[in-house]
């Protein structure tokens, strides 16, 4: 299989304020950033299109500020070029250039937002950032833990299934089947079933999901040195 | 305790048939006949064809499987009753590093398995860090596993698994995706830890370090011995 990393926001390294910034004030910003492209437009469409704008180009500004290479901007975008352009000409049919151009550039604005959050802050950061969200829920049974590790898996299995069909695409291609649906699709799904499982099993082999040890029990599972 | 002490797993009339879902299909399919076994050796190989049941004998060895017959005893916990116990004494490094290791970057997978230590933050980082360090691997620990070589990837996964300090650990075909030289630097590995290891392999170099090995042909143990003589015995069922 080959590796497919790059297409899901990671972690680049660096020293920018973003980089030092607590986690909770990046989501806060990113929570801001939503809600004033959200809740703009529900003002006047001219401030709608005015504030989003503004904050689309701080949100271009923050990936500056936080030295981030711009390629990974453009690539941000052009995943979601076909929905936009789509999403765009619809609104300008129905309601004109301005609102297109304010929901378009909502969208924009947020995910860039959201890249500068993830390429700023390390994926085992925000998994305790997740865990501490889900710790007050602890006493209505949810498991902190359980669900970082479940987003962490989330996270590490698009890169897979991606992988999957580019590899699946080329042995279709290799037997001149690439018209042919059912040759495209089913063996991902089949291969997506297998790593599940195997992922599942390594979890298991991990100890991982396994209940609390407790201190005193077990004999003869001590530790080697 | 340290892991030099004498681990002891035992399987007694130990076997695994699945039932097939489909009930039109024939009865239940063995896949491992009834095994009676002690494994007290520092090191022990599994050699046999594709599909004779090594894998599901190393899946007993740490409740990964668990027997549909007999039972299956580590140090004295029942693979069945203390499955928790037994995969914290028992760590499992499978042939494809890929489905083992479930974040994305390595150190964050060390890291992840010692968060049942439920160490600080910060602290567990420099833990994982070191363990890295102790594999030459630090150099990688922020890349994506998927930009690692498979013997980096594969040293990682041991890294991971050794990480919590298991005192036994099973190797299901470790070198199969191995090149030469990555192959030499597990070996080397193997041969410098404490713990018992138990490993299945078609790499014969690798079962001849072992002090006894074990052939498994056809769900059953053929032969049970000293690493030629089992080679050996391996060379005659291919015939």
């Amino acid at each position: 299989m080959r590796g497919h990393a790059h297409l899901v926001a990671g972690y680049i390294p660096g020293r920018s304020p973003f980089h030092r910034m607590p986690l909770w004030v990046k989501a806060v910003l990113l929570l801001l950033v939503a809600v004033l492209c959200l809740a703009s437009p529900a003002v006047s469409v001219p401030a709608g299109a005015a504030v989003t704008t503004a904050v689309l180009l701080a949100a271009v500004a923050s990936h500056g500020v936080a030295r981030l290479p711009w390629g990974r901007l453009w690539r941000a975008v052009k995943l979601m070029l076909v929905f936009l352009v789509l999403i765009a000409a619809y609104q300008w049919w129905e309601h004109g250039a301005l609102v297109a151009w304010q929901v378009v550039a909502a969208i924009v604005a947020t995910v860039l937002a959201s890249n500068v959050l993830t390429a700023t802050t390390p994926v085992d950061e925000l998994l305790d950032g997740l865990a501490a969200m889900v710790r007050p829920l602890e006493r209505f049974g949810a498991d902190p833990e359980r669900f970082s590790l479940t987003v962490a898996l989330m996270l590490r299995s698009i890169p897979f299934v991606i992988g999957a069909f580019s590899d699946v695409r080329d042995a279709a291609r290799a037997r001149g089947l690439e018209r042919n649906l059912l040759a495209r699709s089913l063996p991902v799904v089949i291969a997506t079933v297998g790593y599940a499982r195997a992922t599942g099993e390594a979890l298991v082999a991990r100890g991982l999901g396994d209940p609390e040890p407790d201190d005193d029990a077990s004999g003869g599972t001590g530790p080697g040195r | 305790m340290s892991a030099s002490a004498r681990q002891s797993i035992v399987l007694s009339a130990a076997g695994v048939d699945i039932v097939p879902a489909d009930a039109a299909a024939a009865g239940p399919k063995t896949i491992l006949k009834p095994l009676t076994l002690e494994l007290a050796e520092q090191r022990i190989a599994v050699i046999g064809a594709n599909g004779s049941g090594k894998s599901t004998l190393l899946r007993l060895l740490n409740g990964l499987v668990l027997p549909s017959t007999g039972s299956v005893r580590v140090n004295g916990l029942d693979t069945a009753a203390d499955g928790a116990a037994v995969r914290r004494t028992v760590g499992f490094v499978f042939t494809d590093p890929l489905s083992q290791l479930v974040m994305p970057t390595p150190v964050e997978d060390v890291e992840l398995s010692l968060r049942r230590l439920k160490l600080p933050k910060k602290e567990r980082r420099a833990r994982a860090l070191d363990i890295l360090a102790g594999y030459r691997l630090a150099h990688l620990a922020g890349n994506s596993i998927y930009e690692l070589s498979g013997g980096e990837r594969q040293m990682v996964a041991l890294a991971t698994v050794l990480a919590v300090e298991p005192s036994i650990l099973v190797l299901d075909e470790p070198s199969t995706l191995l090149d030469l030289r990555n192959t030499r630097l597990l070996r080397e590995r193997l041969a410098s830890l404490p713990q018992q290891v138990v490993m299945s392999t078609h790499d014969l170099d690798l079962a001849a370090d072992c002090g006894r090995v074990l052939v498994v042909d056809d769900a059953g143990i053929a032969f049970d011995g000293p690493p030629d003589d089992a080679v050996a015995r391996y060379r005659a069922l291919v015939g």
